[in-house]
């Protein structure tokens, strides 16, 4: 009987490493794995951290000049035609029609000029 | 035997070609009417009035753009699936044999665009982190002679200039999620980024990237031409240019096969698996729509780009072409 218990637990073991080892089932299980681990992240109200080194190759697709992040709106910024390009999951949307126009009151003075 | 083969393609022939006729009908007629407006507009004109292909269907330009955006939007979640059942797990080699072509070396930087769920980058990031490791490999067995101290010295001077790092940039911000989750789930934490930009506008200062890739992307961009002048800014001196793409298949034997499987069978798997028929309904006109390999290696050649070949894969059902920027 103890063999029988050990030899299933054996093949329970295995059956679970076979599914580790197989590479396109490990995107179905963790998947939803993800999904939980996210959920734990998005209830701390904290991002995915965005990745600062982007900052380097990033500018804007209009006017290609720098952009400046801001972490407090967590967008980032381009002063001279003051728009703002939102950062969502750590993602930053550079595609010129998601851009938000920056408001006239805010500390540049510069009106944009399009 | 010739014979009874020789029924079975006829078969198969009749088959795609009742498929097509109906589809090629509707090409003809459509082309016929969409070549007027288009050559009569001048450069100012809203997107709206400029008409393009989607599919088989003749559609304003603005809204192949929103309707490109929605199939992706929609075939997300279960791209990866569907592309291994569509060509069944072919696709891996095709990708495979793209990273081997480009043989990146570490430190070299990838702009990978409509990287969507992130097949190539990952790729690029195993292919040379593997390449770092068999350069240290080299290394220490080299300077066996050295002291200890000595070999131990080398390693952080190799590893700080050699920070490879690949960008994804996709238009779709659900393609994006879902490479990302696989990148997260793959343990992947630094050398892959993620930006939402359109290839046409890329977000990117130019001269910065060694390699540039876009696989099985570019037959949904609107303005092709204006996608590669963007690759050919944003390439350094000396950067490669890799386009992998569905093509022509030269052997019309293959071709009426591969007709008859992606009209019949493709969209089928695409309902079944995705519950998405019109998708993949698309996907499939879309390849017809786009340049054959000799077209396309013009346009590329027509950005800029140097010394353009192209290589077939599986009969012409592929196509990679790379060109460099001098």
């Amino acid at each position: 009987m103890l063999k029988n218990v050990l030899s299933r637990l054996v093949r329970e073991t295995v059956r679970v490493h076979r599914h580790v080892s197989a590479a396109p089932s490990i995107q179905t299980l963790t998947g939803c794995r993800v999904s939980v681990r996210s959920f734990a992240e998005v209830k701390d109200e904290v991002q995915p951290p965005f990745d600062s080194s982007l900052l380097e190759v990033l500018v804007c697709p209009l006017s290609k000049k720098p952009l400046r992040y801001d972490a407090n709106t967590n967008e980032l910024i381009n002063e001279e035609l003051g728009i703002a390009y939102p950062i969502v999951d750590g993602i930053p949307n550079m595609i010129p029609q998601e851009a938000r126009l920056l408001q006239k009151d805010t500390q540049t003075p510069s009106t944009p000029s399009e | 035997m010739a014979a009874s083969l020789r029924l079975l393609v006829r078969r198969l022939a009749r088959l795609s070609h009742r498929s097509i006729t109906s589809a090629a009908a509707n090409v003809s007629w459509r082309s016929g009417c969409c070549l007027g407006p288009s050559s009569s507009r001048c450069l100012s004109d809203a997107a709206e009035d400029r008409s393009t292909h989607f599919g088989f269907e003749t559609v304003s330009e603005a809204e192949k753009a929103k309707r490109v955006y929605k199939v992706f939007e929609n075939v997300a979640q279960k791209y990866d699936i569907m592309n291994d059942a569509m060509s069944l797990g072919v696709h891996r080699l095709w990708k495979d044999i793209l990273l081997h072509a480009m043989h990146p070396q570490p430190g070299a930087r990838l702009l990978d665009v409509a990287g969507g769920t992130g097949d190539i980058s990952f790729r690029f990031l195993d292919y040379v982190n593997y390449q770092q490791e068999r350069q240290k490999r080299r290394a220490t067995g080299s300077s066996q002679s050295l002291s200890w101290q000595d070999i131990s010295d080398k390693y952080p001077e190799e590893d700080r200039p050699q920070e490879s790092r690949a960008v994804v940039c996709d238009i779709n911000k659900e393609m994006l999620k879902v490479g990302k989750q696989r990148a997260d789930s793959m343990g992947i934490i630094s050398g892959v980024s993620w930006v939402v930009g359109d290839a046409e506008e890329l977000p990117f200062d130019d001269d910065q990237f060694d390699i540039y890739t876009i696989a099985f992307g570019i037959r949904n961009v609107t303005h092709i031409n204006q996608a590669l002048l963007e690759a050919f800014r944003v390439l350094k001196p000396g950067g490669r240019f890799m386009c992998l793409e569905f093509s022509k298949v030269t052997n019309p034997v293959l071709a009426s096969l591969y007709d008859a499987y992606s009209f019949q069978v493709i969209p089928v798997l695409g309902e079944v698996i995705a519950g998405d028929w019109k998708s993949y309904q698309y996907l499939v006109e879309s390849i017809r729509k786009f340049p054959d390999q000799e077209e396309f290696k013009g346009m590329i050649e027509d950005a800029g780009f140097c010394c353009v070949q192209y290589f077939n894969f599986t009969g012409g059902v592929v196509a990679l072409h790379s060109g460099f920027k001098l």
